[in-house]
């Protein structure tokens, strides 16, 4: 599991605590262990659950909160 | 990224208020409630109620999901963390909600190992990378969150690790909803849904208000465009002399929700009978234990924790806040002896608390003239 991005818990705003989704993009699949390798919008990278949105390819938008991946975004849309 | 800027456009920003202008009687006071703290957060960065008529009030709900841990759950927490052996992880504002026992941080300065995590997966992580300790995890959220921490007690179990727990303090969004809707002091016309629990749970869950209590309920994506287009909905529905749910936020969620979050929440968790909401007191069926099929993950049976009820300090005004009775600025202690800094009540702490957002973007001193 990668590190979380920096200012995932910054002092003035925690993004898991405050429901925040991030949309992502996957960029690599680990399907022996359930997760993918994503990239937000400012290239922050981290390894995310897919379980809840699954199948899901390569190049794929997803809506990511705490590590988990809790929906499909349509392409190149924000949320 | 495509579609972030639209939806923060100004000349977009502007027919949106000309719109809700066109809405609204002269003379009628509209309360609509943002339910989700992240709306609360957007509302205050972005000024979207700068844009509204005077008599078109946002009224702040109960959705902050660190601003309802009571202080007894913080002390349990700080007392589960002071255990030998223990490590204790948690999301960062959590580490900074004050108990009567001081906060997470405190302790964690005090000598207990807490940590603070991204995500329970991470959680996880240190569990395997640390054999010899136990680790727990301190779970808060409501429905957007619970869904990940269900998947790692499952992938705790699949993968066999023994020394990981959980005290889970999550919570569910309808029942506090109810609660206030039968409150006698507070008069809604309508809510603003939350976005990401929606996402969820679905829009399925809030019809009962419209049904049972006839207010309209408009559930919102969180780009200041998102807003004003759903208190515009709102208030249309009200122009018109209806009620029913409706789902601005259709990019990302869906009528019915996420069925396999559902599902995996349905399996690794159960509805608490009562739950204590800071400042709201106990509400039935709204909080989530770990099932009995996850008993032996459950770290409030795998530890003594004391389960010391604490009652809220006096001179803090949280459960009005949250209830929306009284603006923030209101409490006593707002901006004085409570601030970001040196948090006494928990809408203090978290920057989708209500009274954090009225402080950090310039709240303060604009309302205080005002009053």
């Amino acid at each position: 599991m990668s590190d979380p991005p920096p200012e995932a818990c910054a002092a003035d705003h925690c993004i898991t605590c405050n429901d925040d989704g991030v949309p992502m993009t996957v960029l690599r699949l680990d399907a022996g262990a359930g997760l993918a390798e994503c990239t937000d919008a400012e290239g922050g990278r981290s390894a995310v659950e897919t379980a809840l949105v699954d199948p899901v390819c390569e190049g794929d938008r997803i809506l990511v909160h705490a590590g988990v991946a809790i929906a499909s975004l349509p392409a190149e849309v924000g949320a | 990224m495509k579609f972030v800027d639209e939806f923060r456009d100004a000349d977009l920003g502007r027919a949106g208020a000309g719109e809700i202008l066109s809405l609204v009687e002269p003379g009628r006071h509209y309360k609509v409630m943002e339910v989700c703290g992240g709306h609360t957060h957007s509302i205050y960065k972005y000024g979207v109620d700068d844009l509204l008529p005077s008599n078109v009030e946002l009224v702040h709900g109960p959705g902050c999901p660190v601003c309802v841990i009571p202080m007894g759950r913080v002390d349990d927490g700080i007392a589960l963390a002071h255990t030998e052996g223990v490590i204790f992880t948690c999301f960062g504002d959590m580490m900074r909600v004050p108990g009567a026992q001081g906060t997470l941080l405190e302790a964690k300065a005090a000598g207990a190992d807490v940590r603070m995590v991204y995500s329970p997966l991470d959680a996880l992580r240190i569990a395997k990378e640390n054999p010899d300790r136990e680790v727990v995890f301190y779970a808060i959220g409501f429905e957007t969150t619970a869904p990940s921490t269900a998947l790692t007690l499952k992938r705790a179990r699949a993968e066999g690790v023994a020394n990981f727990s959980c005290m889970s303090n999550h919570v569910t969004i309808v029942p506090p909803l109810r609660a206030l809707l039968e409150s006698p002091d507070l008069r809604l016309d309508g809510f603003i849904g939350p976005g990401h629990v929606s996402t969820i749970v679905g829009a399925r869950p809030f019809e009962f208000i419209p049904a049972d209590y006839g207010k309209p309920v408009v559930i919102s994506g969180f780009e200041p465009l998102d807003i004003l287009q759903s208190v515009a909905m709102v208030l249309r529905q009200l122009a018109e002399g209806r009620c029913a749910v409706e789902n601005q936020y259709t990019r990302v969620v869906p009528y019915d929700g996420n069925l396999r979050a559902l599902e995996v929440m349905a399996e690794v968790f159960e509805l608490r009978p009562h739950f204590e909401w800071r400042g709201l007191g106990f509400i039935s069926h709204s909080g989530l234990r770990l099932s009995e099929a996850y008993a032996d993950l459950d770290a409030e049976r795998r530890f003594s924790v004391p389960g010391v009820r604490v009652a809220d300090p006096k001179a803090c005004q949280c459960g009005e806040v949250l209830k929306g009775v009284i603006k923030p600025w209101e409490c006593k202690v707002f901006g004085t002896a409570c601030t970001p800094e040196r948090p006494i009540g928990t809408c203090m702490v978290s920057s989708e608390g209500a009274c954090a957002a009225y402080y950090n973007y310039g709240r303060f001193a604009r309302d205080r003239e005002v009053v």
